[in-house]
């Protein structure tokens, strides 16, 4: 659990530096993302399900970006898009092609609606924290 | 005040923002705070994901109006946020429109970290979402390897300016492919599987999608649906050239060819 914490703090960070993201928040939006990240781990083991890891570990992600940004007057994006990394359904993606190349259109479509389940459960969670902080904000 | 000059800055500030990856509204809502220092009757910034258009009228001057297309798109967290303070400076006064207009300038080419730090970064993703994924040391050392060769492809398939498609599915074909080879050759009992799934990380469009979530939410469907459409499509790339990796590999390995 350390070493998985400890590799998505620097997953992050080495995803940052692709983004060009502000160098004085590179800890900060690394700790994030580690913080998402174990979160995401405690919530598989707990529910056994991918889907509800990746939303609740967004929500939360999302949370702290939304209080980043505040904090340090910045993008919600700075903090957001490097943060959800982890939880995005790389690993879904590749399996549904893999399956497609051995040919088991079973598995296929497994991994591919898995995809969309997960995909669709982390912009749900964006979308309920942004609508959170927009309460009562003048347009 | 230079209607001119704000209206310029302005629209420049609204395209470093789309170009570097900022959402829709957040590009409108810049271009409308500059433009409103004019003390103008109307003031109109419409962003799409492609291009600006931004307007100051007033009765008493004639009306300007500014459209730029915007066809690059190059992700550049620094600069939103540099951007971001700008607007914030030159609306709280503490900058004239000339020193935001310079700012603006520079920061268009601010680059912040070196290339040879940004490959390292595309080793990195692999290396440690290898681990994420439950990989040994083993593991790590071919996700370097890859990782190295996706930074390499990166930078041919910037040099050679190949459109963002086929430069996706040459990256992740290369994955595949540099993966498969070293299971088979340089490092036998790696799993290849969670390798390639780091390796594509870097591709994946995770920004691409965040933003046009946040798009739409922001009643901005034009360009939500854009960019949804864009998220689809590079994921296609990806997961096209990772096939092609894969059924290369098996067609050379696979009885075809006696090795």
């Amino acid at each position: 659990m350390v070493i998985q914490t400890v590799g998505a703090f620097l997953a992050v960070i080495s995803f940052s530096l692709i983004l060009e993201l502000p160098k004085k928040y590179l800890i900060l939006s690394g700790t994030i993302g580690a913080v998402g990240w174990l979160v995401y781990l405690l919530v598989q083991a707990a529910a056994g399900s991918v889907i509800a890891a990746a939303f609740l570990s967004t929500l939360l992600v999302a949370l702290f970006s939304h209080i980043a940004a505040r904090v340090c007057k910045a993008p919600v994006t700075v903090f957001l898009v490097a943060g959800i990394l982890p939880s995005v359904p790389g690993a879904s993606i590749y399996r549904s092609v893999s399956y497609v190349i051995s040919n088991d259109p079973v598995l296929s479509s497994h991994y591919l609606v898995e995809t969309l389940q997960v995909s669709g459960a982390i912009a749900m969670a964006i979308f309920i924290m942004d609508s959170l902080f927009r309460l009562g904000k003048k347009k | 005040m230079n209607d001119k000059l704000l209206v310029e800055t302005a629209v420049l500030a609204g395209e470093i923002m789309l170009i570097s990856g900022a959402e829709i509204f957040r590009v409108e809502d810049t271009i409308d705070h500059i433009l409103r220092k004019a003390g103008r009757n109307t003031a109109e910034a419409i962003v799409f994901s492609t291009g600006i258009f931004a307007s100051l009228n007033d009765p008493s001057i004639e009306a300007i109006t500014v459209a730029r297309r915007v066809t690059v798109r190059n992700t550049n967290l620094n600069r939103v946020y540099l951007v971001n303070d700008v607007s914030r400076k030159l609306c709280a006064d503490l900058m004239t429109v000339e020193e935001a207009f310079e700012r603006l300038k520079e920061i268009r080419k601010t680059v912040q970290f070196h290339k040879r730090l940004k490959d390292m970064g595309f080793m990195g993703v692999a290396v440690f979402f290898t681990l994420l994924l439950g990989g040994n040391a083993r593991d790590c050392v071919a996700a370097a390897v890859t990782g190295a060769v996706l930074a390499v492809a990166m930078e041919i398939s910037l040099k050679i300016r190949l459109n963002d498609f086929c430069a996706n599915a040459f990256c992740a074909f290369l994955i595949a492919l540099t993966t498969l080879f070293l299971e088979r050759w340089g490092l036998p009992g790696i799993k290849s599987d969670i390798i390639i799934i780091g390796a594509i990380m870097p591709l994946v469009p995770g920004v691409i999608f965040t933003t046009a979530i946040r798009d739409t939410l922001n009643g901005d469907y034009a360009s939500g649906t854009a960019r949804i459409v864009e998220a689809v499509v590079i994921a296609l790339a990806v997961a096209a050239g990772v096939g092609a990796g894969m059924g290369l590999y098996q067609w050379l390995t696979g009885g075809y060819f006696i090795w």
